[in-house]
C-alpha cells in the first residue's frame, strides 16, 4: 500500500517537472512570463496604497495584513495552477471526452488528469506570495505558517474546482458556471473580509471557500490560535474528500466521444 | 468598406446566436460589482462625505460605469486569437486575404462588443438602480453625449491591445504585455477616478490610455460638463489616430519579417 502512494506520488512529481521542462524549451517566454506575472500582481499595491489614504484601515486591515492576504491568496493559487493546472479545465475535458486518455493509464486517474498541465505564469504568483510575505511581515512562526496556509489554500482552491467541473459530468452549461465560481474565489480573496456583512459573509465562509482558504488563515497568522488552525485543516480535508468522491461518482456517467487524439 | 461591413455583419450574428453565454458572464460581473459596492461602502463613513469631490453614488457609478466598458470590450479575437495567428504562422494565409488584417481583426472585434456592451450596460442599469439609487444630477441627454465618447473609449481599447498582440512578430507571447496593460486600466483605471491620485500624478496620468478609455467616458456620465465633453472627445480622436498610425506601423514593419518555409 505505502509502496503503490510513494510511486503514484513519483509519477506525480515527474508529471510536473516534465510539464515545467516543456514550458522551458523557450527560456526567454518562460522567465519574461514568470517575471511579468509577479509585475502584474505587485501594481495593486498601487491599488492599496491609495485606498490607505483614505482611510487607516480596510475592514480592519492595515498595509501589512493586506500583504498577508494578497501573499497568500497569490501563493495559494499560484501553486495550485503549478501542480494541478488541468483541473481548471476539466470541463473541457468531460465534455469534449478529453479523458479517455487518462482512463486508460495505468495509475491513479484524476492525479493523472490533475497533474498533466502546468501554468508556467503561476510560478510568477508563487514567488510573489512569498516574496511579499517577507518583505512587509515576515516572522520566522508566520513564515512557517505562511508555507502551510499556501499548502492548504491550494488544496481547497483545487478542490472547488475540482468538486465544479465535475458538475460538467451531470449539466453540459455547468461549464461556464463552475469557471465564474472558481473565478470568484479570486475576486473576493484579495479584499479583507471586513467589508463584507452578513449573508455574504456567511457565503464566504461556507458555498466559496475563501474565508478558509485566504481569511481564517491571514487571522491565524496575524493571532495565533490553535483550535482555528485545526478548523482549517480539517475543512481542507474534508473539501478534499468530498471532491475526490464526486469526481469518481460523476466518472460513472461519463462516456466517450471517441475523440481520436495524441498526448505528447 | 463593405468587406469589412460583411465580416462584422458575419461575427455580429454569430455573437447573437451565444447571447446566453454572454449573459452567463454576468455572474462574475456582479461578484466584481458587489466587491467595489461593499469596498466603498465601507469607504465613506457617512452617505454625506465627499472623497476627491466624489459623493459615494457617483463613486460606485464610476467605478460600474468602467467596469461595464471592460467587461464590454472583453474580446479574445484582438488579444489571442491575433497572437496565436502571428505566433503559429497562420498569418501568412491571412496577408493574402482581399483585405487589412488589422482592420479585419477590429471588425470581427466591433461585432463582439456590439453585442457585449449593451448587454452589460443594461445589467449595469438594473444593479446600479437597485442596489446604488439614481446618478445625482443625471439627465438623460447626458447619456446620449456621453455616448459617442464611450464608443470611442471601446475602439481605442481594442486598437491599443490589437498593438500588443502585433509584438509576437517580434516576441513569440505578448501575453505578459497584456496583462500589464489590463493591470494599468483595471488596476488604476477602473477603480478610481483620476482626481484621486496626489495632484503631481494627475497630469501623467492624463496621458495614459486610462483617460481616454475608462476615466473620460465614465466621468462624463457621473458629471457631465461640456468643457470636460469637448477635452475628452479631443483627446480619444488624437489617441485613436495615433493609435491606428502605430498599429499599421507595427503591422507593416512585423509582416516584412515573416518568411514562408513551404510544406
Amino acid at each position: 500500500m505505502l509502496m503503490a502512494v510513494k510511486n503514484q506520488i513519483r509519477v506525480c512529481a515527474l508529471s510536473v517537472k516534465y510539464n515545467i521542462m516543456r514550458e522551458m524549451l523557450n527560456k526567454v517566454t518562460f522567465l519574461t512570463n514568470i517575471l511579468f506575472m509577479m509585475l502584474n500582481n505587485a501594481t495593486f499595491i498601487i491599488q492599496w496604497i491609495i485606498l490607505l489614504r483614505l482611510k487607516d484601515n480596510v475592514g480592519g486591515y492595515t498595509m501589512r495584513e493586506i500583504m498577508l492576504l494578497w501573499g497568500l491568496a497569490a501563493s495559494s493559487f499560484g501553486l495550485s495552477h503549478i501542480l494541478f493546472a488541468r483541473v481548471f479545465s476539466l470541463p473541457d475535458l468531460i465534455v469534449s471526452g478529453k479523458l479517455d486518455a487518462y482512463l486508460v493509464q495505468p495509475k491513479n486517474v484524476l492525479l493523472g488528469v490533475m497533474t498533466s498541465g502546468t501554468d508556467t505564469s503561476a510560478i510568477g504568483d508563487f514567488l510573489y506570495g512569498l516574496l511579499i510575505m517577507c518583505i512587509f511581515c515576515f516572522s520566522v512562526k508566520r513564515f512557517f505558517l505562511f508555507l502551510l496556509f499556501t499548502v492548504t489554500g491550494a488544496a481547497i482552491v483545487t478542490a472547488f474546482a475540482l468538486l465544479m467541473g465535475s458538475l460538467s459530468f451531470w449539466l453540459i452549461r455547468a461549464e461556464m458556471f463552475g469557471t465564474h465560481m472558481v473565478g470568484s474565489m479570486t475576486s473576493f480573496s484579495t479584499y479583507p473580509d471586513g467589508i463584507f456583512k452578513g449573508v455574504v459573509r456567511f457565503v464566504l465562509y461556507s458555498v466559496i471557500p475563501v474565508g478558509m482558504s485566504i481569511y481564517l488563515p491571514v487571522h491565524i497568522m496575524m493571532d495565533f490560535d490553535r483550535a482555528r488552525l485545526f478548523v482549517v485543516l480539517g475543512y481542507t480535508l474534508l473539501l478534499t474528500a468530498a471532491a475526490v468522491t464526486v469526481f469518481y461518482r460523476g466518472l460513472r456517467r461519463y462516456s466517450s466521444s471517441s475523440l481520436m487524439g495524441a498526448r505528447m | 468598406m463593405r468587406k469589412y461591413a460583411v465580416i462584422y455583419r458575419s461575427v455580429l450574428m454569430e455573437n447573437l446566436q451565444y447571447a446566453a453565454n454572454i449573459a452567463m458572464g454576468f455572474i462574475s460581473f456582479l461578484i466584481i460589482i458587489f466587491v467595489f459596492i461593499s469596498l466603498w461602502d465601507y469607504m465613506y463613513a457617512s452617505p454625506d462625505d465627499l472623497i476627491a469631490g466624489y459623493t459615494k453614488e457617483q463613486m460606485i457609478w464610476y467605478v460600474m460605469i468602467t467596469e461595464m466598458i471592460w467587461f464590454g470590450a472583453r474580446s479574445a479575437t484582438i488579444t489571442r486569437q491575433a497572437a496565436a495567428d502571428i505566433r503559429g504562422g497562420n498569418i501568412a494565409y491571412l496577408v493574402n486575404k482581399p483585405y487589412r488584417y488589422p482592420l479585419y481583426v477590429l471588425a470581427k472585434y466591433t461585432g463582439e462588443w456590439n453585442i457585449q456592451l449593451p448587454m452589460y450596460a443594461m445589467a449595469t442599469a438594473v444593479i446600479g438602480l437597485t442596489m446604488v439609487g439614481r446618478i445625482p444630477n443625471f439627465h438623460v441627454t447626458t447619456l446620449l453625449l456621453a455616448v459617442p465618447c464611450v464608443l470611442a473609449g471601446v475602439t481605442i481599447h481594442g486598437v491599443l491591445k490589437l498593438c500588443i498582440s502585433m509584438f509576437s512578430f517580434w516576441i513569440e507571447d505578448s501575453n505578459p504585455f497584456q496583462w500589464l496593460y489590463d493591470k494599468l486600466i483595471l488596476v488604476v483605471g477602473t477603480i478610481f477616478p483620476i482626481e484621486i491620485f496626489p495632484a503631481a500624478l494627475q497630469p501623467v496620468i492624463k496621458l495614459t490610455p486610462i483617460y481616454t478609455v475608462c476615466y473620460g467616458p465614465a466621468k462624463l456620465i457621473v458629471d457631465f460638463s461640456m468643457e470636460k465633453y469637448l477635452e475628452i472627445l479631443l483627446v480619444q480622436m488624437v489617441y485613436l489616430g495615433a493609435g491606428c498610425g502605430i498599429l499599421f506601423l507595427l503591422y507593416e514593419k512585423g509582416g516584412r519579417k515573416l518568411y514562408v518555409n513551404g510544406g
